[in-house]
């Protein structure tokens, strides 16, 4: 089975933003100070929620082709 | 490792992996468990990871580290090592009357991160001037300091509640109208550093 190529690539994009998102917010797990509580905030779990925000809206404004793509 | 900690990393972990999972062979998707597998990957556990990962980050900000990470505290820090037992929380600190690794917020609980919505603003404009802005010369609480912080190991302690000297002023210490520091008044004194003797060199 395919997947539409937009479907496809705006789910690669999600899980991207999303894995970026992680990362950065592990990084910040390994240093203690107050920036490192900034840039998880602001970084870290921005890129998550944009991933997050991104992948509902390509579920919930996907209508598949008539053949089933 | 704290739980929280622990349980944040092995979830970044596992998300990690199914996301890459997903973006190899976006084709999964096409079929039921792929989109459940896209659902656990790209929203639940992300946002459960974030969850968890805000609560270690508060926990850090208990920590001793966190607040003597900042230049302008090192010397806040240093006075925990003062070598006299007049400093107040140089003899708790020393005595483990608090805890080493979280002595500043077991004595300052409502700052920053564990304040009302002001002091969180103001843990953001700490950070600002840390790095932007012009660092006082001489900083100081922005409010009298609460004689719940004492209280709260002190009260009910039989030293405390027998005392002499505390009995008739018990009511005016639990209504904040005396100060506990009016009395136990050698805090700090960071101004006072160079000329007093340390317990240990180095950084609490």
């Amino acid at each position: 089975m395919t997947v539409a190529p937009v479907l496809s690539r705006r789910l690669k994009l999600a899980g991207i933003l999303v894995a970026l998102g992680l990362i950065v917010e592990a990084l910040t797990m390994f240093w203690r100070h107050p920036t490192a509580f900034l840039v998880f905030l602001f970084l870290g779990a921005l890129l998550v929620v944009a991933g997050v925000l991104l992948y509902l809206l390509t579920i919930a404004t996907y209508a598949p082709s008539p053949d089933g793509a | 490792m704290q739980p929280a900690t622990a349980g944040f990393v092995a979830i970044v972990l596992v998300t990690i992996a199914l996301i890459s999972l997903l973006v190899l062979r976006p084709s999964l998707v096409a079929a039921r468990g792929g989109r459940i597998l896209g659902f656990l990957c790209l929203f639940v556990l992300p946002l459960l990871a974030t969850g968890l990962g805000t609560a270690a980050q508060v926990e850090h900000s208990k920590s001793t580290q966190f607040c003597l990470s900042c230049h302008v505290m090192e010397p806040y820090g240093k006075s925990l090592m003062v070598d006299d037992a007049a400093y107040v929380p140089a003899r708790h600190f020393q005595n483990n009357r608090v805890p080493r690794d979280e002595a500043c917020f077991t004595c300052h609980t409502n700052y920053t991160l564990f304040g009302d919505a002001k002091a969180k603003l103001r843990g953001l404009r700490h950070v600002y001037v840390n790095y932007i802005g012009t660092i006082p010369k001489q900083i100081k609480l922005y409010d009298p300091y609460n004689n719940r912080e004492c209280l709260h190991c002190h009260g009910g302690a039989r030293s405390f509640e027998e005392s002499e000297l505390h009995q008739p002023i018990r009511e005016d210490l639990a209504r904040n109208t005396t100060s506990c520091l009016e009395c136990h008044d050698k805090i700090h004194d960071v101004h006072n550093l160079a000329n007093v003797k340390l317990w240990k060199e180095g950084k609490p």
